[in-house]
Formats: C-alpha cells, sequence, structure tokens
C-alpha cells in the first residue's frame, strides 16, 4: 500500500514538479515498488489522454464576435457604461426605436419592437390592476380580498369596485389621476381583470415574485411611472386607432402566440445581438436616423451574435410564418410605426425616466419576469380578446 | 508574457483600438479551450469567451497592472465557466455527451479521446476539474493555478492528485 508522501511524489513526477532530490526518490520508488510503478504507469496514461485531447481551434466569427461587443477604448470607463444587460434594453428600444427604413432585418426588428410595445402594454395594466385591486393580496392590506383562498382566487370572482382597497398609497395617488380612474372603471377592464388568462397570471409564482420585490414597489412608487400613465403621450398611443387595430389583429395575436417567436426572444443569442455594444451605440447614435450610412448598424448586422439569430431555425420559422407575414403586410402595423403618437411616446420624457430607472430595470432584468413573459398565462392575456376590448373602449371613449 | 499584456492594456487604455484586437488574438484560444473543457459545449464555451473579453474591457481601468494580466483574465473564465454550469441548473453526469468536437473536424482517435476525456472531465467536480483543465491544457504551474483560482498551492495540489484519481478510475471505467 502506497503512502500518501508517496502518491503525492509520482504525481509531482508526472507533473515534472519534483526536485532533483525527488525525483532520484521517485526512481528509487519505481525500480522497488511494482503498485507505484502501476500507478505510475496509469496516471501518465491519463495525463497522455488529456494531452491527446488537446487545444480545440475556437469559431473562425468568435474574434469578430468579441470586438463587435467591446466598448470604444475612449468610453472603456465602468461608470460610462451600464452593467445591466438585460431585458430593459429590448423593451426600452420597443418603445424608443425608430423607424429603420426599408431593410429587410430593420423591418424586422420594428415589428418585434411592435409585438414587444403589446406585451409591456399588458405588462403595464397588469401592474396598474394589481395595485388598483390590491390583488393579488400581499397579506397586511385591510379592505383586499385577502381572505379568499388561493384555490378560490381565479374561480368565477367578478371583481367590483368592494373589491378595491383605499387605504394603500399608491392607490391614492393612482386615484388622484382621472385617466387611470377613468380606465380602471371601464366595463372593458373590468371585462379584462376577470378574464380567466389575467387571473392564472396573477396566480403565478413569476407574478407573486414580482409583487414582492422591492423593484417592483420602487416602480410603482415613482413618480415617473405616475407620469408616463398620465401622460398625454402615451395616452395617445394606447388611443391611437393604428394601435388599437393592431393589437385586435389576429395576426398579431397569432405571432405573439408563435412559439418559434417565443423561442427567438429567450433565445441567448437573441439576447446578445441586444446587448451587444455594437447595438447600443447604434440605438444612441444620431446616424440611426440616417441608417444606409451607419457603421455601427452595419456592424451589429455582421455581427455573428446577430447572425445566430438571424440563422437560427426559430428565427427562421418565426419569419416565414403565416401570423409574421400578415402582420408585416397590415396596414394597422404600418399606421402604428407612422403614426404621431408613436413619436410622441418615445420622445417622452417621464417615459425614458422610468424606461431607465434602476428598479424598472430590475424588474425586467429579474428572473421572475422573465418567467412570466414565458409564462403561457402572459401570452394568453397578450392575445386575449377581452384585453384587446379593454384597449379598444378605452379608445374610443378617450377620442370621443 | 506579462510585459506584453501589460503594454498591449495601456494601449488601449490609450484609445488605440487595436490593441484589443491583438488582446484577443492573444487569449481567446486559450481562454475558449479553458471554458470548452469546463463547459464540455462548444456554443457555451463561446458564450463565455464572449462575455470574459466584455467583462474585461469594462473593466480595465480597475484592473492593477501589479498583478498578472492572465492570472486575472483566465480568473474571470473559470469564474464565469462556473457561473454557467450554476445557470444549467441540471447535474452533468458521465451520461451526459459532451459537446465539445466541433468547432474542427478532428481526427478519428482524437475526437475519441476528446470524447473519453470530455465524459471523465464532466464527472469531476467543477472545483476540481478548473484545476485539471488550468493544468492539463493551459499547462500552468502549481504556483501559477494558485493564483488563479486564489487558492493556496497544497490545495491545487489536493485537487488535482484527487481529480486526476478519480479521471483515472474514469477512464479505466470507460475501457471496461
Amino acid at each position: 500500500m502506497l503512502s500518501r508522501d508517496q502518491i503525492e511524489l509520482i504525481h509531482r513526477e508526472i507533473d515534472e514538479a519534483n526536485t532533483p532530490q525527488e525525483s532520484a526518490a521517485f526512481r528509487a520508488l519505481m525500480d522497488e515498488n511494482g503498485e507505484a510503478r502501476a500507478l505510475e504507469a496509469d496516471l501518465r496514461q491519463v495525463a497522455g489522454l488529456l494531452g491527446q485531447a488537446g487545444a480545440r481551434e475556437p469559431p473562425p466569427h468568435l474574434k469578430r464576435a468579441i470586438l463587435d461587443a467591446l466598448p470604444q477604448p475612449a468610453r472603456a470607463s465602468p461608470a460610462s457604461e451600464p452593467a445591466w444587460r438585460t431585458l430593459r434594453t429590448i423593451i426600452g428600444r420597443a418603445v424608443g426605436g425608430l423607424k429603420l427604413g426599408t431593410e429587410h432585418l430593420g423591418e424586422t426588428i420594428m415589428t418585434k419592437k411592435a409585438v414587444l410595445i403589446g406585451s409591456a402594454a399588458v405588462a403595464v395594466v397588469l401592474i396598474v390592476a394589481s395595485i388598483v385591486t390590491g390583488w393579488p393580496p400581499r397579506g397586511d392590506e385591510a379592505g383586499t380580498i385577502g381572505g379568499v383562498e388561493p384555490a378560490a382566487r381565479y374561480h368565477g370572482h367578478a371583481m367590483t369596485e368592494a373589491d378595491v382597497t383605499l387605504k394603500n398609497p399608491e392607490i391614492q395617488t393612482l386615484f388622484q389621476n382621472d385617466q387611470i380612474l377613468q380606465l380602471v372603471r371601464s366595463d372593458a377592464f373590468r371585462q379584462a381583470m376577470q378574464n380567466q388568462a389575467y387571473r392564472l397570471i396573477l396566480a403565478s409564482d413569476a407574478y407573486r415574485q414580482i409583487a414582492a420585490g422591492q423593484a417592483y414597489q420602487q416602480v410603482m412608487a415613482g413618480q415617473a411611472y405616475q407620469q408616463v400613465m398620465a401622460s398625454q403621450a402615451y395616452q395617445q398611443l394606447m388611443a391611437s386607432q393604428a394601435y388599437q387595430q393592431l393589437m385586435a389583429s389576429q395576426a398579431f395575436r397569432d405571432l405573439a402566440a408563435n412559439s418559434a417567436y417565443q423561442q427567438v426572444m429567450a433565445s441567448q443569442a437573441y439576447q446578445h445581438a441586444m446587448a451587444s455594444q455594437a447595438y447600443q451605440q447604434l440605438m444612441a447614435s444620431q446616424a440611426f436616423r440616417n441608417l444606409a450610412n451607419n457603421s455601427a448598424y452595419r456592424e451589429m448586422m455582421n455581427s455573428q451574435a446577430f447572425r445566430d439569430v438571424v440563422g437560427s431555425q426559430a428565427y427562421q420559422q418565426m419569419m416565414a410564418s403565416q401570423a409574421y407575414q400578415q402582420v408585416m403586410a397590415s396596414q394597422a402595423y404600418q399606421q402604428l410605426m407612422n403614426s404621431q403618437a408613436f413619436r410622441n411616446l418615445e420622445n417622452n420624457s417621464a417615459y425614458r425616466e422610468m424606461m431607465n430607472s434602476q428598479a424598472f430595470r430590475s424588474i425586467v432584468a429579474s428572473q421572475a419576469f422573465r418567467a412570466l413573459q414565458a409564462s403561457e398565462a402572459f401570452r394568453s392575456l397578450a392575445q386575449s380578446q377581452a384585453m384587446s376590448q379593454a384597449f379598444m373602449r378605452e379608445a374610443n371613449r378617450n377620442q370621443n | 508574457m506579462d510585459e506584453q499584456d501589460r503594454a498591449l492594456v495601456a494601449r488601449y487604455l490609450e484609445g488605440d483600438g487595436e490593441a484589443a484586437g491583438d488582446l484577443v488574438d492573444r487569449y481567446q484560444t486559450r481562454l475558449f479551450n479553458v471554458a470548452l473543457r469546463m463547459l464540455a459545449n462548444v456554443q457555451d464555451a463561446e458564450d463565455v469567451t464572449q462575455t470574459v473579453f466584455f467583462n474585461a474591457f469594462q473593466n480595465l481601468r480597475t484592473y492593477d497592472p501589479r498583478y498578472k494580466f492572465f492570472s486575472w483574465i483566465y480568473r474571470m473564465t473559470v469564474n464565469e465557466s462556473l457561473n454557467a454550469l450554476k445557470r444549467r441548473k441540471r447535474t452533468v453526469t458521465l451520461d451526459d455527451e459532451p459537446d465539445i468536437r466541433a468547432p474542427g473536424a478532428a481526427a478519428d482517435g482524437v475526437a475519441e479521446a476528446e470524447d473519453r476525456v470530455g465524459r471523465a472531465l464532466m464527472g469531476l467536480r467543477p472545483d476540481d476539474r478548473a484545476v485539471v483543465v488550468l493544468r492539463h491544457f493551459v499547462a500552468f504551474s502549481y504556483q501559477e493555478i494558485a493564483d488563479v483560482l486564489e487558492i493556496p498551492v497544497r490545495t491545487v495540489k489536493s485537487r488535482l492528485f484527487t481529480a486526476r484519481e478519480r479521471l483515472r478510475l474514469s477512464l479505466r471505467e470507460q475501457v471496461s
């Protein structure tokens, strides 16, 4: 039986880490001990196999992809670049982006943005609704429906004004906003609140995690959020006929529910493309409006991360889907992209402030938010007729 | 080696964009291989390599040149690989098929060695695997491994010897 010291001596010899004296001791051990010789042979075989596996050449595109994503040297200060690279980028750009012109890929990005607008709108409604109704209950708020057992939460309970708590300070603030109050009191909104998909979302673990988070609370309490909800630009966008038509269109719903689309949005390659420095620069640049001459745009389009996205099977499926084609061809989509309301919202300072707030970033970067977005319930809600009707009716009221 | 690294870092911080390409040239293959052996997945290794470079360049101004650049960036690679493993949220066992052959069409004998080694490596604890990878695929000394992983040399030896013994048994099982 070899001692621990003898075993280590053999290992160190294989690693060429022995001193001359230790190597001499090793050779002596080999001469006199068969077990040591067997161990040494085995270990050398292991080392040989590891060496035989050798080094792999990295993919040829890797260097380009790395350099595409790097910050410019002059802007290498950590303080100058946000550390987070999350869905905030995607959602923020969803409304903050501008026209990408006639480039095919550009159109694709805009389509994603349009879809995400709907997604974000649903999220906003959920957030507002949960605050106003105090549902799901957080446990210590008088006047909520906290006494309802979890299993009964989404079975047959029609939301009424009696369910609305007035003790919550956020709600008191919201009730000072006429437009929000008008929305919440509308039949369409109530209908949406009773929607089975909505209830499933509120019952989901993902939603509960978000609602319990400090970041969520901060966003809700933030002045920026209040301003966004009350802003004319937001109301105009929500009320615009083009937006309503798009949201209500079967094609849009089909696309939002399209599994291929979901795969693309969730794919790491897509995340990389969105997070790449080239993309960030592009979206922030003045030259964005003059796309054809923008080198950052070309860099991003040529980046491996972006190519991974457009080369993925999921992406191809989405592009080939009838739903995608219908959305792209729809007049509603074209109108939305060209609408003044869309431009107003993206220029709205309150909206930008909220999108850039740390609290909002924390939410959209959270695993819970991602899980929520990926949940079947969320998708169902996004395509629910009740939700579309809620927006449409409120739009009509505002227009009238 | 370290002087060249320092010079490239200094050039980059002075605004020389080409220095970034030079640093990538110097390290991308080695970092990619560390990540590949840690993760046994080409795509994940690519992601880790990209992330490491992105983070490294983002934080170059905070990098203390008194320390070795390669220790710093290898440490980031190992840590990012460990994070990637955690994100997988699944236990990689010997039954998992390693995806390390691509890119590059390896000869049959090498491919077989890749598979055997990949499976055996993934059977190790990640911390032990990191030591083996740095020793056998980067040819670091005990001291260099200790610097990268920020652990004592005796811990490096202990992990390496234990891991190699496990590899020996694992590879023997594969043969039998």
